[in-house]
């Protein structure tokens, strides 16, 4: 790749070298042949070097006058003409040299070249994002502080110019090629042992399919992160093996479910994604009759979902690209309208969920909604991540953002994996278990809690791993002693225990910990901080596990 | 045949009988040899760099670099002779033969690159 910037450069130099080394050779040539005089008139020829040196400063136009001596009259008519061809070789020489700085293929190649040997100077593991925007913005803000490095591709060349200007820490490399693009997908690093995996969330199903394949193709170990809705795309993804597949649809017909069926479960999982940890009413999906605004993949999703739930529904079918056409505005609300409101009973009706794929559409059909019946409960689809404000100002009851579910299954995905286990585990579970869990996680870590994933390995918990390699007993619940006070307790909980394939769900304190074992911790402000000083320190960790503060004394025979 | 071999082989075995010319005489003695000869090699040896260059194959690379080889010698020897000429006051026996003696490095150098050149052209099949 190195090379063929200088074959390029060479290339294109060939004849403007040409020209100057021959203008400069003829003219040199001419002025030693012609007899000059010196000062006191005696024939004087020219040697070569001063008549390099006189066509040198000529020819660049410098011009340091005619030395020497001054020039006889047949020497100023040879240079009169030697200056034409010169300083004209000069000047087409220069100016190619500089079109060719200037020049798109050069500047693309010396471009792809650095963000080559940027690529091959990641020593983090990375992932490379297939096409930039909002979605994959907001996995980068999350991703790429701590957990990975992340590579993106677009085939626009302004999204990669506003990604520039986003100023990542740390740089993002960023390059423009079509994601779809062999060449440009192992530029990017496909083959590289610290590649990750690639993540393509288009909108387009048919498109993360033909990208999934090259990947697959190209690099056998690559996780392929994609985004899919139709369930033949999905059968497909699972035939050549892909674990993960991102389907916004699914999620949100699993969560309707679940709220309408066990709200706590329901709480739980958006607790996960960073709702806080308590019901509030609006939160209460009601048990009435749903009317359902746009027959498209999420009214299916939704229908699903509330199918499984026995709830009563009814579809309102409205395509938003055929009511724009047909109306000429997207604001929905004529008398029309609102007469097929008033006929699928919107006044005895509970919910209205607005799933179009139009924005506008969709917070004008709630807004008539709620004038019509005020007590209705609102639930609307929102496509972008650039409307979220209006929508929050319109006082819906309940957004699904499609963006923000891939940006954050996508991300939980990448950087906590044991939380999609616990979102699994839970749904497993029914109601009356996660009631008592969510009043567990308030009496012990607070109403607001936080959670952590920890592997434990010499580098994460440096004074356990020790201790347990010389095979000492510890128990979770050991290592749940305050440090300040052993007999106190630390406000952790474990949600989760993963060793190797097995899962235990809110695991026994008296199991005891292996190395390599994955915990999912629940804590308040303080919890996370002590539990890895804990694990990590040798003598906080003799004294909770000991009560005996270990000895500083040098002197002392070990024990 | 083609126009291209034609062109650059033309250079490339004529900036070796130049340098051949110039290199050819009494080492120490500096009447025998011709400074517009040496010119002469110079200017046909920087051309034949030229053409040289651009070539991706591994041939075009040892040629180019043949070539480089003797644009450097040639051109340290007409330097030698600048520097003798105008800084040292004239030039003596040793300065002469540094001249000539790195212009025979440069004959070695063109000597070689032909070789390369000739037996690229035969290998060839058309």
């Amino acid at each position: 790749m190195n090379d063929q910037i200088i074959w390029i450069v060479l290339k294109r130099l060939r004849t403007p070298f040409l020209v100057i080394i021959v203008t400069f050779s003829i003219s040199i040539l001419g002025l030693m042949l012609i007899p000059g005089a010196d000062n006191s008139g005696k024939v004087y020829y020219m040697s070569f070097f001063d008549a390099f040196y006189f066509v040198s400063y000529t020819a660049s136009t410098i011009g340091f006058g005619e030395t020497p001596y001054t020039f006889t009259y047949p020497q100023r008519m040879w240079v009169s003409a030697s200056i034409y061809i010169t300083v004209i070789g000069w000047f087409y020489g220069i100016g190619t040299i500089i079109s060719l700085i200037q020049d798109e293929t050069l500047r693309k190649a010396i471009n792809r070249n650095s963000f080559r040997r940027e690529i091959l100077g990641l020593v983090e593991p990375f992932y490379i994002i297939l096409g930039y925007n909002s979605i994959t913005k907001s996995i980068i803000n999350r991703v790429n502080k701590n957990e990975f490095r992340v590579v993106v591709l677009d085939r626009s060349e302004e999204k990669i110019e506003e990604l520039i200007l986003e100023n990542f820490y740390p740089n993002v490399p960023a390059f423009v090629g079509e994601a779809s693009n062999q060449k440009m997908l192992q530029i990017a690093g496909i083959h590289q042992k610290n590649c990750f995996g690639v993540i393509s969330l288009f909108e387009n199903d048919s498109k993360n399919t033909e990208i999934a394949t090259i990947c697959r193709l190209l690099n056998k170990k690559v996780d392929v992160i994609v985004k899919a809705s139709a369930p033949q795309h999905l059968e497909y993804f699972k035939s050549i093996g892909l674990e993960h597949v991102q389907n916004p649809f699914e999620i949100i017909s699993k969560r309707m479910y679940y709220s309408i069926t066990a709200p706590h479960i329901w709480l739980l999982e958006m607790w996960i994604y960073g709702h806080a940890l308590n019901l509030r009413n609006r939160d209460l999906l009601p048990h009435g009759k749903y009317i359902i605004c746009g027959y498209g993949r999420m009214g299916i999703a939704i229908e699903e979902g509330l199918k499984k739930a026995g709830i009563d529904y009814i579809f309102f079918d409205i395509n938003s690209e055929e009511y724009k056409q047909r109306k000429d505005t997207t604001i929905f609300g004529d008398e029309e309208d609102v007469t097929k409101l008033l006929e699928l009973g919107i006044m005895d009706s509970e919910c209205i969920i607005a799933a179009t794929k139009d924005d506008l559409l969709n917070l004008t059909i709630l807004n008539k909604a709620k004038v019509l019946n005020p007590d209705i409960y609102t639930i609307a689809r929102e496509n972008s991540l650039d409307g979220i404000n209006i929508f929050q100002a319109a006082k819906i009851d309940r957004i699904y953002i499609l963006e923000q579910i891939l940006a954050d299954t996508t991300y939980n995905y990448l950087a906590q994996p044991l939380t999609e286990i616990f979102i699994q585990e839970i749904r497993k579970k029914d109601e009356e278990w996660a009631v008592v869990i969510v009043n567990m996680l308030h009496t012990i870590t607070g109403a607001n809690p936080d959670y952590f994933e920890l592997q434990i390995t010499q580098e994460n918990a440096y004074a356990l791993s020790l201790e347990l390699s010389k095979e000492t007993k510890v128990t979770l619940s050991n290592l749940r002693r305050s440090r300040e006070d052993r007999n106190k307790l630390l406000h952790i909980v474990y949600l989760l225990l993963k060793r190797g394939e097995e899962i235990y769900l809110m695991p026994e304190s008296h199991m005891e910990i292996q190395l390599e074992d994955q915990l999912l911790i629940v804590c308040d402000d303080e919890g996370r901080n002590d539990f890895e000083y804990i694990i990590n320190n040798i003598h906080e960790l003799n004294y909770v596990l000991t009560s005996k503060e270990k000895s500083y004394n040098f002197f002392q025979k070990k024990d | 045949m083609s126009m291209d071999k034609i062109v650059s082989g033309f250079f490339f075995i004529l900036a070796m009988t130049l340098n051949f010319g110039f290199f050819i005489g009494d080492i120490t003695v500096i009447e025998q040899h011709s400074a517009f000869e040496l010119f002469a090699a110079i200017i046909i040896n920087i051309i034949a760099t030229i053409l040289k260059l651009g070539d991706k194959t591994q041939l075009g690379a040892v040629l180019l670099a043949t070539s480089l080889v003797a644009d450097i010698q040639l051109i340290a020897s007409a330097t030698v002779w600048a520097f003798a000429e105008y800084v040292l006051g004239g030039l003596n026996v040793e300065s002469t033969t540094a001249i000539v003696s790195l212009s025979g490095g440069a004959l070695l150098a063109n000597v070689v690159s032909v070789i390369l050149f000739v037996g690229d052209t035969i290998k060839s099949k058309r």
